[in-house]
């Protein structure tokens, strides 16, 4: 009973990506060399070879790595801060960063558009990296928080007087103490930003395009879907690795104070 | 009891200036934007109320929106259940739980824009895994109604149910072991552990699997869109479509009304869920 469950879930959850894996191997759109139907790597090799394409993937890391470091990094001491001590509109903050994370993101599109056209981040994968923050500040503020608060406050003052204080303590004491902690803020941080696609259209109308939307630039007239399906295998091999690696933290979740 | 201090602003102060410029800044636009009629940047005209009275009253609107509270009232359904069905399975396999949670996990690593090109793959009546079976029973996600919004809300369970299970199983394996070998010496059934106990000890984390899920597939665009583009005869054109159908059009005044509208929707939510919790904690 057990077992017939956990194989149906397993194969709710694995048939799209079968089929994608599937469909990544073999030949779509016949050419002179090669039949329809064949299976081989051409898909991959082809993908591999066009320029567009491997720009898009460095484009997507590029701004996945600069969201996920702004959100650790600035949430970090937001973070501290709320756990620590109680201040003078904590409530609002939480309740601040609660209706952001849940603004839906086509809300949205129009004015970060226009404001970010003004500020010359179009284009730019600096624009996206900010622009994710929106929701993805917020999640790593809340994970922050409770494994921050795991810690006892004894911890604190032990490295206050040691001598430790502001960045040091921070860097040297907190941050190890939390590392889980990070990696699956960074994990929760580089999935969202890596999958979005309303801001990283409006972002990149020219230039820098994510991987996203050089998988969407692939459907044509013609469209070869066994290269679309191996492009989209590509794109999962980041995000499967970040699950791996914080397998074992997965669901330690967060929790939520508002 | 954490003490009072106010200099912990200084440490909020890159978050909060960081959220103003993409967050606050934006929104504050939005509104504005909305009491306009906006033809080019440079060629604005106030309208006052025009618009959302428009809106307001309009049937396609009030339907949209049913619609939307719809699919959201079922994909919660569907998904919160399952998910913790899910996490108490998953519970009772113990170490071996952590390759399920990563199976479940998969989904959320997929591009939103691909998600609905695998499900359309996978049931193409002739290529796909799933398409010959399912058009041999009379499958038609193209033109029967209800079939297209089985497939999506099929789509969004397979895309989402990841994150209520990881919420879930965080919580239940969190509660101490003592309380089910307590409630197990007094003879509870199954059920009762799972009412009495499980179910009040994770009462945090669903409540923001209720809120984050509600409010995603509220807003749900990039499946419902490119699966059948809010057809057959507008039976699936939830709120998101026609606010993406008026951005497209360059309507730019009404899409921002739009957006308002729909950001109070949102807003009465978020203040409905913090003053339930508010409430429980008390």
């Amino acid at each position: 009973m057990r077992v017939l469950a956990l194989l149906a879930l397993a194969a709710f959850i694995l048939l799209p990506l079968v089929q994608a894996v599937i469909l990544s191997f073999t030949a779509t759109l016949p050419t002179d060399r090669v039949a329809d139907g064949t299976l081989g790597l051409m898909n991959y090799h082809a993908v591999l070879a066009t320029p567009e394409l491997r720009a898009a993937m460095v484009n997507s890391l590029i701004y996945v790595g600069l969201n996920v470091a702004l959100c650790v990094g600035i949430g970090l001491p937001a973070a501290y801060a709320l756990a620590r001590v109680r201040f003078t509109g904590d409530r609002h903050f939480l309740l601040a960063i609660l209706v952001f994370r849940v603004t839906p993101p086509v809300v949205l599109s129009l004015p970060i558009f226009i404001l970010f056209s003004q500020l010359g981040l179009v284009n730019s994968p600096v624009g996206i990296a900010l622009v994710h923050c929106l929701f993805n500040l917020p999640v790593a503020i809340w994970i922050l928080e409770s494994f921050i608060r795991a810690v006892p406050p004894e911890f604190d003052e032990t490295a206050f007087l040691d001598g430790h204080s502001g960045a040091s303590f921070f860097l040297r004491h907190l941050i190890p103490q939390i590392a889980p902690g990070i990696g699956v803020a960074a994990f929760f941080c580089f999935i969202f930003s890596w999958v979005e696609v309303v801001f990283a259209r409006i972002l990149t109308v020219t230039g820098g395009k994510p991987i996203t939307m050089a998988i969407q630039a692939m459907f044509s007239f013609q469209t070869d879907i066994g290269r679309v399906m191996a492009m989209t295998c590509l794109s999962l091999v980041p995000g499967v690795a970040m699950i791996w690696f914080v397998r074992g933290h997965l669901a330690k979740g967060f929790t939520l104070r508002a | 009891m954490r003490p009072h201090d106010n200099r912990a602003w200084f440490l909020l102060l890159p978050a909060v200036l960081l959220l103003g410029l993409v967050g606050a800044l934006p929104l504050l636009a939005v509104l504005n934007y909305g009491f306009h009629d906006i033809f080019t940047l440079q060629d604005v005209h106030w309208v006052g109320v025009e618009w959302f009275a428009d809106i307001l009253g309009s049937d396609r609107f009030l339907a949209s929106l049913g619609r939307s509270l719809l699919f959201s009232t079922l994909a919660l359904a569907i998904q919160v259940p399952l998910g913790i069905a899910v996490a108490l399975l998953l519970l009772s396999i113990g170490k071996r739980a952590v390759w399920g949670l990563m199976l479940v996990a998969l989904p959320l690593v997929v591009p939103w824009n691909m998600i609905p090109m695998l499900w359309l793959g996978l049931i193409q009546p002739d290529t796909g895994l799933l398409g010959p079976g399912l058009a041999a029973l009379g499958f038609d996600w193209k033109f029967t109604a209800w079939h297209t919004w089985a497939l999506i809300l099929a789509v969004d369970t397979w895309h989402w149910l990841g994150l209520v299970v990881v919420l879930a199983y965080a919580g239940l394996s969190a509660i101490p072991a003592a309380y089910l070998q307590a409630a197990a010496i007094d003879g509870a059934s199954r059920l009762a552990i799972l009412r009495h106990i499980q179910l009040p000890r994770i009462a945090g984390a669903l409540a923001i699997v209720f809120l984050l899920r509600f409010v995603d597939s509220f807003m749900i665009y990039t499946e419902a869109f490119a699966i059948n583009a809010g057809g057959p005869n507008d039976a699936t054109r939830f709120l998101t479509l026609e606010l993406g159908e008026e951005i497209k059009g360059f309507s730019y005044g009404q899409a921002a009304t739009r957006a308002t509208l729909y950001f109070l929707i949102v807003l009465a939510v978020v203040w409905a869920f913090v003053a339930a919790t508010r409430e429980r904690a008390a």
